[in-house]
């Protein structure tokens, strides 16, 4: 018994300094191995990622501005996806020195972010992390629908973009494979804006003769209102010069209105079951369907079950979607021509897709409705208000009026410039046509994103492509357009009717409450 | 349905002669049964994370586990240090019949304290992060010292114990380290039962001023020791039933008294520092803390306090009933720290926290395999100091040194 | 010299530049849930916007400013305290307190307490529950571009210059100058709170509509359980004296139980 406690005791020694030598050796290893010793910056978690400073490497796209604009989750143009954004500031850039939007209120702000969707901020975005809220899923619902009608209508400016999604050359004209493929997704009647485009011309033109002549009294220079981003930009900054806006609406909304009462009268449809889609190069379109005011077929037709005059509006780029989707092979497709009643435009309508189209066009009628006679040659080619140029002016020679001083303008911060010239008076012009973005629709905000940064050598390209359509144009003038006479005839009456003023015309709103404007130049925000 | 299994060790000659035994019973069946699910639910907790096995959330780091398996199990293991000052400190032999059965309770409570946090925590395996890597600054840095050590020393009490039967050689080499185990085993418990109450402290502004106070280690060092008695009422009581063993009533009486006392102190405690901080009109607010404030002290105290120095404590009946309330009071003041005590403040922006069916297993299932194990050494060791039951022979004359021990 | 980041709230215009750049900056994950919330759908949920893959958040409050209901955007993170709970809470050492500032957390010293979670007094600590092996989740701060003399990476993008980083004594005196010629709350949130935190906060609206805890305690909250710690092993010792001449007087003379 004796010998056998002596080897428990021996071994139990020994596991016993075993133990604690094994113990003091781990403790030794683990406080060399830095447990116990304190912290440094590089142990923490994190912390080895990337930032827009390391970006800061020389190229095309100016890098010296980080950071973002903000965007609204319920903006209803606009969306951006913050995991791909790197934070380049090309948004506030483009916010802020082009379009003069970001950084034009004071800080702190009140309820709503300040966006006039115009959607530059897409086009620059180098990442893609910007882009339109996606409406593509509301148009394949009411295309399955086997109740609704769904029409729809195509900007000026959306036939040559498109096909650069396509692998074409910047510019081609798909006209014809567009009115195609719309027509095999399934839309049911596809009318073209270019038709509403000459429709505003008249209503617009008829507007400036009268308030040249002061039977409107209304205040000159007139300024058109084609354009919702602009539009909006009034709204907010400009509020005094909300009477100057021409009241008559963009071209889009008045197909929208005409679509649900003079379409679905001609044709015996329901309005209630026209599901009106628009494609369109811009995304303030988006907004400006949802403005209350765009409500007048349901207002005409006093029924509150008609939906809003456009129901859905379509960017270029998602229509290419839709067609990518649908596994339509776009070049292949035949030249279709659009449906008859609103889907003839002139050449005057077309070039409303870019900067100064608009003018000329409305040059070329206003001739016609103030001397009763067809404008000259000359003016079917009016260089002055072509081209890039931010602002542009030109003088037209009208029998019996004299020369008239019209002024064109892309871009909002030439805008702001231009319209604070005229707060202080000094406005020359009878007309002027304003776009929000460089260069007009053709480079709006839902058009295909080029490789490259924006650029005027695209904006060009696309621009003498839309002015090719003009020259080919067997109508350049929009009061030729035989659908717009049958329309006056049929429907309307005539321009600036009672009609056509409840159907094609609109009101403004001041939205100079929603923020602090900017009181100086030195309060920049940065 | 009845089973003996009979465990015969292969590791020597000498350990051959050692006979193992337990019984099942329909109740150990369902303590086999929680133990499994809960293992089940272990392994699921350390393959897919906390968030799989339970409802813990940022509002909410601390729930069921902590709560119930360390605070509470450590306040009611608390009974063995009570135990050990009163018997082999105070020298008050006539507890001596309870105190191994105490400290045998107090060592399987804080195994599962141990287990419990061993699951608890995110990272395990760097449980030991703290002996090197000290955060002496944090309270729980004594908190993990003291359990850790003290479970340790435990342990080796419990071989004291254990080497009656088993490696006997040991037996003489503990019994001599034993005065100095007991000073240690005592130090230790009073030093982080008080630091588990003021953890709390730091918590400054969420809990609820009904029991955020510079006194909360007091509270919770006096309330750990009172439910010693509790529990070890509770405990002869059950292991009387299921081992046939009873402890004497006035054994039992007198600790109940002298828990009593320590309530007595604790309750002044209580209302001289309600007093002090001017926490009266909480108290009586009857909203849902000033009612769980009031019934923990009025059920978990006073009524306590009535029944120990009264006549109610000569009956088993009055006995049990003490131990009962004496320890819902201290579950439900645990309890009322943590979720009563917090809840309003960590719920204020709609965060909630309802402890998840899998965290009640495992807690339940700590508590089973605790329960298991004290029946399983209580039948094989000298543990309740007298075997009523017929296998005590048998072991007494196979170890001759037992029966003299055995008091 | 002690860096900080002063805030001030009516600057932000809400483009959230800076939680983008503190993920790109600490490679956090994108999860598409937390992607598509608002600022407004932050600011209600409990977890304030803060996940373990989300330091930092800006969240919208609508507060009453001169009786008018007005927008205010509001970056929530980790204040990073001059005394911090967390570092005190840890027993461990995982937390420190850099002298730069920042409050950094090593998670390879972690145990998964999450006292550190309970201690903290603004609640900003984030758990990886969904991970087999978790650990804290907040702020860094950008220790490591801090320490190399860079600004945090959410300053660094903030457009309006909302969000500034410098010296903390400087940015406090710069907040107290803001105050007083904006017209501000008469507050510098982080001044005192907490004992100070490194991050400051001010404000044209008041604190309380935009979710700040302004009942926290002034005092550094290490303070609290400091001297209990201090006198811990002297209470130990002395404890432990007082048995062993208890066991021994009462001993004397008698049988050694068992």
């Amino acid at each position: 018994m004796a010998s056998k406690v002596g080897k428990v005791i021996s071994l139990s020694r020994r596991s016993f300094l075993k133990f604690v030598g094994g113990a003091s050796l781990v403790g030794v290893t683990l406080n060399l191995s830095g447990c116990g010793e304190p912290i440094t910056p590089d142990k923490a978690i994190g912390g080895n990622g990337w930032m827009p400073t390391q970006y800061n490497a020389p190229g095309n796209w100016p890098t010296s501005v980080r950071g973002r604009v903000p965007i609204d989750p319920e903006n209803p143009a606009i969306v951006r996806d913050d995991q791909k954004c790197i934070l380049c500031g090309q948004c506030i850039e483009v916010c802020e020195k082009i379009q003069s939007v970001f950084g034009n209120y004071e800080l702190p702000i009140k309820k709503e972010f300040v966006c006039v969707n115009c959607g530059q901020c897409i086009q620059w975005c180098p990442s893609g992390a910007i882009s339109e809220r996606d409406d593509v899923n509301k148009v394949f619902k009411a295309l399955a629908d086997p109740n609704v009608t769904v029409v729809v209508q195509t900007a000026p400016a959306t036939r040559i973009g498109l096909g650069e999604e396509f692998g074409m050359p910047v510019g081609t004209n798909v006209q014809g494979k567009q009115v195609a493929a719309l027509r095999k997704l399934g839309f049911d009647v596809v009318f073209d804006t270019n038709f509403t485009a000459d429709l505003t011309i008249m209503e617009e033109g008829t507007e400036l003769v009268k308030r040249v002549t002061g039977e409107l009294h209304h205040p000159i220079p007139q300024m058109t209102s084609c354009c919702p981003g602009w539009v909006k930009f009034v709204e907010y900054f400009y509020p005094e010069l909300i009477p100057n806006l021409s009241s008559a609406k963009s071209p889009q909304q008045m197909e929208g209105a005409l679509i649900k009462t003079y379409f679905a009268e001609k044709k015996e449809v329901d309005p209630k079951k026209i599901f009106s889609v628009s494609i369109m190069p811009c995304t303030a379109k988006k907004f400006e369907c949802q403005r209350p005011e765009m409500n007048s077929a349901s207002k005409e037709l006093n029924d509150s079950n008609v939906s809003p005059d456009v129901d859905v509006v379509l960017t270029t780029r998602e229509l290419a979607r839709m067609i990518k989707r649908t596994g339509i092979d776009f070049s292949s497709l035949p030249e279709e021509e659009y449906d008859k009643l609103m889907g003839t435009g002139t050449g005057a309508g077309v070039i409303f897709g870019t900067t100064g189209g608009v003018m000329e066009a409305a040059v070329r009628s206003a001739y016609y409705l103030i001397t009763g006679q067809q404008p000259p040659v000359a003016l079917w080619n009016l260089t002055p208000v072509r081209g890039m140029q931010g602002v542009k002016e030109a003088a037209v020679n009208i029998p019996g009026v004299g020369d008239i001083k019209v002024a064109v303008i892309s871009g909002l911060a030439n805008a702001r410039k231009v319209m604070d010239q005229m707060k202080a008076g000094n406005a020359p012009w009878a007309f002027m046509e304003i776009m929000a973005c460089p260069g007009g629709c053709e480079y709006g905000g839902g058009q295909p994103r080029a490789s490259s940064p924006p650029s005027d050598e695209d904006r060009n390209r696309r621009a003498a492509s839309l002015y090719n359509i003009d020259a080919k144009a067997k109508l350049r003038n929009s009061h030729d357009n035989p659908e717009i006479k049958q329309i006056y005839a049929d429907f309307l009456t005539a321009p600036m009717s009672e009609k056509a003023e409840e159907l094609l015309h609109t009101h403004y709103v001041s939205r100079a409450d929603d923020f602090i404007p900017k009181k100086s130049e030195e309060n920049k925000l940065y | 349905m009845e089973l003996v299994t009979t465990v015969v060790s292969r590791a020597g000659a000498k350990m051959s002669s050692v006979r193992w035994k337990f019984r099942m019973t329909p109740m150990r069946w369902v303590f086999t049964g929680i133990a499994s699910a809960a293992i089940a639910v272990i392994l699921v907790r350390f393959v897919l994370g906390l968030g799989a096995t339970t409802n813990l959330n940022d509002q909410w780091p601390w729930g069921l586990w902590i709560s119930f398996d360390v605070l509470l199990g450590v306040a009611l293991a608390g009974g063995g240090y009570g135990t050990a000052l009163i018997v082999y400190v105070l020298r008050r032999d006539k507890f001596y019949p309870i105190a191994r059965s105490a400290m045998l309770t107090s060592l399987l409570g804080y195994i599962v304290v141990v287990l419990g946090l061993l699951i608890e925590v995110g990272q395990w395996f760097n449980f030991w992060r703290p002996y090197v890597s000290w955060g002496h600054a944090s309270v729980l840095f004594e908190v993990f010292w003291c359990i850790s050590c003290y479970t340790v020393i435990q342990i080796l009490e419990f071989c004291e114990v254990g080497t009656e039967k088993v490696f006997k050689g040991a037996h003489k080499y503990l019994k001599k380290a034993m005065p100095v185990m007991l000073i240690i085993g005592i130090t230790l418990p009073t030093l982080h039962q008080s630091s588990l109450g003021q953890l709390f402290y730091l918590m400054v502004g969420k809990v609820n001023p009904l029991w955020w106070t510079a006194f909360l280690p007091v509270f919770f060092l006096l309330s750990s020791f009172f439910v010693g008695a509790g529990m070890i009422v509770i405990e002869s009581t059950l292991a009387g039933k299921a081992l046939n063993h009873k402890v004497e009533i006035p054994v039992l009486r007198g600790l109940v008294k002298i828990s009593a006392g320590a309530m007595i102190l604790y309750l002044m405690l209580k209302i001289t520092d309600m007093v002090v901080r001017g926490t009266f009109a909480n108290a009586f607010a009857f909203d849902l803390p000033s009612i769980m404030f009031l019934s923990e002290l009025t059920f978990g105290v006073i009524i306590p306090i009535i029944i120990a120095f009264s006549s109610l404590s000569s009956t088993r009946k009055g006995l049990i009933w003490f131990g009962i309330l004496t320890v819902s009071g201290v579950i439900m003041n645990r309890f009322d720290v943590l979720f009563t005590g917090m809840g309003k403040y960590l719920n204020q922006y709609g965060g909630s926290y309802v402890p998840a069916v899998s965290e009640f297993i495992v807690s339940l299932g700590l508590v089973s395999i605790a329960c298991l194990a004290y029946l399983f050494l209580a039948e094989n060791f000298n543990i309740l100091g007298n075997h009523g039951s017929e296998h005590a022979d048998d072991i007494e004359i196979k170890d001759g040194k037992y029966a003299s021990t055995a008091k | 010299m002690a860096k900080g980041v002063l805030v001030d709230i009516p600057k932000c215009i809400g483009c959230e530049s800076c939680s983008v750049a503190c993920k790109l900056w600490n490679e956090l994950e994108w999860d598409e849930q937390e992607k598509n919330k608002t600022a407004i759908d932050r600011a209600k949920e409990p977890n304030n916007g803060l996940w373990p893959e989300e330091w930092t958040s800006i969240n919208r409050y609508d507060p009453e400013k001169d009786g008018e209901s007005v927008a205010r955007y509001v970056k929530a993170q980790c204040m990073h305290c001059e005394d911090p709970a967390c570092v005190s809470s840890c027993f461990s050492k995982a937390f420190q307190k850099l002298p730069e500032g920042p409050v950094i957390y090593d998670q390879s010293l972690c145990v998964g307490c999450r006292y550190c979670m309970m201690a903290c007094p603004f609640d900003v600590l984030r758990y990886e529950w969904k991970k087999a092996i978790p650990g804290v989740r907040k702020c860094q701060m950008c220790a490591t571009r801090v320490a190399n003399n860079q600004e945090t990476a959410c300053t660094s993008v903030c457009p309006t210059g909302a969000i500034i980083f410098g010296d903390r004594d400087q940015l406090l005196a710069e907040a107290k100058k803001r105050i007083k010629e904006n017209g501000y709350v008469d507050r510098v949130f982080g001044e005192k709170e907490a004992g100070g935190t490194s991050w400051l906060y001010i404000s044209d609206t008041p604190f309380e509509q935009m979710r700040f805890r302004t009942d926290v305690t002034t005092k550094p909250l290490p303070s609290y359980t400091e001297g209990y710690m201090k006198a811990t092993p002297f209470v130990g010792v002395g404890w432990a004296a007082i048995l062993a001449g208890l066991y021994v007087f009462n001993n004397k003379g008698k049988e050694p139980l068992d």
